[in-house]
């Protein structure tokens, strides 16, 4: 798993490390029981302060994406799957920063999703 | 978070310092919490180093005290400053015909916390040659040597005055790594003094802002993300912002139909004291620290 963040993103740091575990976990990068990284070596990866991996990984095994094993570190859930809710929480993300941005310069919702719809039909994009 | 009552790893009353006629500190109440990174922003002779010099004994108050630990600096200069490992904003060494390895081992003796094995991991981290003597040493590489001294007792308080000044891009990443790691081991509160704020973007969790020896902000990285914010406003021609909307780097387009500027305040709040003025917002987007600090820095945008 490879863990990017944005400081221009704006979004809470420990919101965006959930949400690269959730793609990689979309995308299949991460399966169940793979091992996660420690707190300490992400941050030292990223060099972001320990609390702020400590609460994504929080978040996650609050939502059983992870799950910690004593002693052993923290591993993805056996029960992860590529499909069901963690493609529904990425969509979401990914929906929401599209949105701000038609907000942004000024276009409704219906207005975008035509539009995707629109892109998504033609082969090129 | 939750009602328990916060402890301060650092907490000065009333501190108030002058040089001749320059104001270093006036007034200043800072509150570090236990256990955060707490960044401390402002422009070149703000009071930033002074602060930290108090909290040392260092220097003397004019008025004020200053705690550390719940410990009154003044009177407990010598164990207060067995707890901190101290970056200091100058490159200037006090033993400069010591070897760096000489260096290290007096320094060790001093500390019943001293880390042979860390000590050891550190020196080869920041690169130290510890048969180099520290009088020929440069900036950079007494800033190497200045952070193994610093981080090597695993003290419970780091105070970092402009730590990553004179290293170069790579060995500051090198720094800031080793720094979340030493933090991911041993319970530490750090400050750091710093106007390269991008840097210690992704460290601090919380921030203060002195200005002129005020300080004129103090809060968690969360409540300055969620109350500093820009906003992209359209406006009647002509408009004027009236004087409670207090606008930091306004901008105007040309035409003059849309403004932006940065705000202190709750979104809703500012939202609807725009709406009241006659404007609509039309976009309003979260600011890295940098951009924060520097609103906050700049008069207007103060409340």
């Amino acid at each position: 798993m490879l863990v990017n963040l944005d400081p221009k993103d704006g979004r809470p740091l420990y919101l965006q490390i959930m949400d690269e575990v959730r793609r990689a976990v979309v995308l299949g990068t991460l399966r169940a029981e793979d091992p996660l990284p420690s707190v300490r070596e992400l941050a030292a990866e990223l060099a972001v302060n320990p609390r702020t991996v400590s609460q994504a990984y929080q978040e996650l095994e609050r939502e059983s994406v992870i799950y910690v094993r004593r002693g052993q570190g923290t591993f993805v859930s056996p029960t992860v799957r590529r499909g069901a809710v963690e493609r529904r929480s990425l969509a979401a993300a990914v929906a929401k920063r599209a949105l701000l941005d038609a907000r942004r310069n000024g276009l409704s919702a219906e207005e975008l999703v035509m539009t995707i719809q629109k892109l998504a039909a033609r082969e090129d994009v | 978070m939750s009602g328990v009552p916060e402890t301060f790893a650092v907490a000065t009353h009333g501190l108030s310092m002058r040089y001749g006629r320059e104001t270093a500190l006036a007034d200043v109440d800072l509150r570090v919490p236990e256990g955060s990174v707490y960044v401390l922003i402002g422009a070149n002779g703000a009071g930033k180093s002074t602060a930290m010099k108090v909290l040392l004994n260092l220097e003397r108050p004019d008025a004020g005290r200053a705690e550390v630990f719940g410990l009154d600096t003044g009177a407990h200069g010598p164990e207060v400053r067995a707890q901190v490992g101290y970056i200091p904003e100058s490159h200037e060494p006090d033993y400069p015909w010591m070897t760096c390895g000489r260096l290290l081992r007096h320094v060790a003796a001093h500390y019943p916390a001293w880390d042979h094995a860390y000590a050891a991991q550190l020196v080869d981290v920041f690169g130290v040659r510890l048969d180099r003597k520290i009088g020929t040493l440069s900036k950079g590489e007494t800033r190497r040597l200045q952070f193994v001294l610093a981080l090597a007792h695993r003290p419970p308080l780091l105070l970092l005055d402009e730590p990553t000044d004179g290293l170069d891009p790579l060995m500051r990443n090198r720094t800031l790594a080793q720094l979340a790691e030493h933090l991911a081991d041993s319970p530490t509160t750090v400050m750091i003094a710093t106007h390269h704020v991008a840097e210690v973007e992704s460290l601090a969790d919380h921030v203060g802002v002195l200005r002129e020896g005020r300080l004129v902000a103090e809060m968690t990285r969360d409540d300055l993300r969620r109350t500093v914010l820009r906003y992209r406003v359209e406006v009647p021609e002509g408009w004027q912002p009236p004087p409670e909307l207090r606008i930091a780097g306004l901008r105007r387009s040309p035409g003059g139909r849309e403004v932006q500027g940065t705000l202190v305040g709750e979104e809703s709040d500012v939202t609807a004291r725009f709406t009241a003025a006659g404007a609509a917002v039309r976009d309003v987007t979260p600011l890295t620290l940098e951009e924060a600090a520097l609103a906050l820095l700049a008069e207007e945008g103060t409340p």
